[in-house]
């Protein structure tokens, strides 16, 4: 199994949200150290505070799988398909309900389904969500300007104050538009970043809000692992350069040959 | 026929369709095409293309080589359940191959089209060769393809999945592969062409993708699919070509061995084309299915495209003719030319 360390579900006990903070009582993680390196089996998600939580895995074909919080922690079962899973865990309070979601990339055999599937459909009753969700190749990195949508329901909700809030201690708002999406720059918070290195850091972002209709007061989350962007060790310009020699040298090669028939 | 309507334009039209598809296809048809469609594209669409709609079979390949049968040699586990992996993407591959044959690479492949493109820009630059490469040449380079196949997609990948190599040697092929960078500019994404100087197999493998890329880019301007010669896809789609249910047939006549005429006009400069008097099916190796040697067949059904039994489109001295034509009329356009008349133009002005 694969080293994970998926810091939070409910991150608000470790990332302290003056602005709106979720309740003490809430769910909170650390992470699980994992040993093994089948990348392709079960994924463990620490939980604290998260008694009482009723906890839900979908899988890409939206068929659903309820987990079950054992010390402390979560285990996201080997499902063997391939794709995005969710992970949502819910407390209801009465007049007051939370969610946390977080995407997560299983391996396996082909799901042959969209991930589109699963962000369109309505997990929880207030719930933030990828627009889009990082494809083949992509994650999200430091610097990088993602979208997500805010949505009760399944409809958007506009003018939302919207937080990013990262384990590095970064802190962003955006105001979600008429369609309920919000755009943030991911910020390049790690620490002692050396130029021309590979750096493998990764952190935990988060982006939560809230919103009350009638009595019910809605709280919702979502969390991301984010890395730090390749640009600190990779050239775009430098590779400009490479591409313009390889063009000179194809440009040689195209001559000489000319120039060899000629004299045939 | 009228002079401009003529295969090589409908393979034109189809090859600007298919490039749209494939490097924007996501953008008009749903984010996330590339996951319904089959992930084991006989072409080469690239993965990192965050617009594309259909995954390169190379990818799955290298991957599996890499995570599955690596991993199993290594772990001594079930060897059967280290291929199986690669037999279902070879399986979904040959599902797809088996309706066009090797016209993947003439007719959808992205790099391809680019290459043409480059082509015809070379052509009425004043730049594009009307010579091919020569007998020597192209049969020094048709076994490059094969190593590109074997060593960069099978072998370093698998010996990366036995521990032998390090992480960054798990897709040599997509690490210098030209559709990456190709295909992710299209869509106005420069984080492909970089130099990565994360350890010396990533700089080594970004500087010779780059490199490649530039090359590919002025070279096209003066050969015909210069990458195409080299490229692994076309060695992949060698190996299964007897099952493509289309195919180029001759039926040859004393007079081919003389004429030639479809071995120049071949962009991959097959010369087996006009020489080979053996064998019906003369779908060869490097042949993409262009149909160009069809085109330019000047003897009535000698060389015929044919799906399963059925023709559906055959050389005639007609065809021959408008279309030798409707060529000597395309390539005399071209900038030189256009220079020269302004030319001489100026100097009747002034006599």
């Amino acid at each position: 199994m694969q080293r994970q360390l998926f810091r939070s579900f409910i991150a608000a006990c470790l990332l302290p949200l003056p602005a709106m903070a979720v309740d003490t009582d809430g769910p909170e993680t650390k992470p699980i150290e994992q040993p093994s390196h089948d990348h392709r089996g079960a994924k463990q998600i620490a939980l604290e505070n998260g008694e009482g939580a009723t906890i839900t895995l979908w899988k890409p074909d939206l068929t659903t799988q309820t987990l079950i919080l054992e010390h402390g922690g979560i285990t996201i079962p080997k499902t063997g398909i391939d794709n995005y899973h969710v992970v949502v865990a819910e407390k209801d309070w009465g007049n007051q309900k939370e969610a946390v979601i977080r995407y997560e990339y299983m391996f396996g055999r082909p799901s042959k389904q969209s991930p589109s599937k699963l962000t369109t459909v309505e997990k929880t009753d207030f719930e933030i969500v990828p627009d889009p969700i990082p494809r083949e190749h992509y994650r999200y990195h430091s610097m990088q300007t993602w979208g997500f949508l805010v949505r009760l329901h399944g409809k958007p909700i506009p003018n939302l104050e919207l937080i990013l809030q990262t384990t590095n201690g970064s802190q962003q708002t955006a105001i979600s538009d008429r369609n309920g999406r919000v755009e943030f720059q991911i910020p390049d918070d790690f620490p002692n970043i050396v130029a021309g290195e590979r750096d493998k850091r990764s952190a935990q972002l988060t982006i939560s809000s809230r919103y009350r209709k009638g009595d019910i007061a809605y709280q919702t989350q979502l969390n991301a692992d984010y890395r730090v962007n390749p640009t600190h060790w990779q050239s775009s310009q430098l590779g400009l350069w490479v591409v313009g020699v390889g063009m000179l040298a194809g440009g040689y090669l195209g001559r000489t040959r000319k120039i060899k028939e000629k004299r045939t | 026929m009228t002079t401009w309507i003529n295969l090589s334009l409908l393979r034109k039209l189809v090859q600007l369709s298919a490039f749209i598809f494939f490097v924007y296809g996501g953008l008009i048809t749903g984010y996330y095409l590339e996951d319904k469609i089959s992930g084991a594209l006989p072409a080469l669409s690239c993965a990192y293309d965050f617009q594309g709609s259909d995954l390169c079979t190379l990818i799955p390949i290298q991957h599996q080589m890499d995570h599955r049968l690596g991993e199993v040699i290594a772990k001594g586990g079930n060897l059967m359940m280290g291929i199986m992996p690669t037999l279902i993407t070879l399986g979904t591959f040959l599902l797809f191959f088996v309706v066009l044959n090797k016209a993947f690479c003439g007719w959808v492949c992205p790099v391809g089209t680019f290459q043409e493109v480059m082509q015809l820009i070379g052509q009425k630059l004043g730049l594009q060769r009307h010579e091919s490469l020569s007998k020597k040449l192209v049969i020094r380079l048709r076994p490059v393809k094969w190593f590109m196949l074997l060593v960069l997609v099978f072998g370093l990948p698998l010996l990366t999945g036995i521990g032998m190599l390090n992480h960054d040697m798990g897709d040599p092929f997509c690490r210098i592969c030209p559709s990456r960078i190709l295909t992710t500019l299209a869509t106005g994404e420069t984080s492909q062409l970089t130099v990565d100087t994360a350890n010396t197999t990533t700089l080594v493998l970004s500087v010779l993708g780059d490199f490649l890329f530039g090359l590919m880019i002025a070279l096209a301007l003066t050969v015909r699919q210069p990458f195409c010669r080299i490229c692994p896809m076309l060695a992949l789609h060698a190996v299964f070509r007897k099952l493509g249910l289309l195919r180029l047939i001759k039926s040859a006549t004393p007079r081919c061995d003389r004429c030639g005429l479809c071995a120049k006009a071949c962009p991959m400069d097959i010369h087996e084309i006009h020489t080979d008097m053996q064998h019906p099916n003369v779908t060869f190796e490097d042949c993409t299915l262009c149909g160009r040697c069809v085109e330019f067949c000047p003897d009535k059904d000698v060389l015929q495209l044919k799906y399963t039994f059925i023709p559906i489109f055959s050389s005639s001295p007609q065809y021959f003719k408008q279309r030798k034509k409707s060529q000597t009329q395309w390539e005399r356009k071209n900038l030189i030319s256009w220079f020269k008349q302004a030319r001489s133009k100026t100097e009747a002005k002034a006599q």
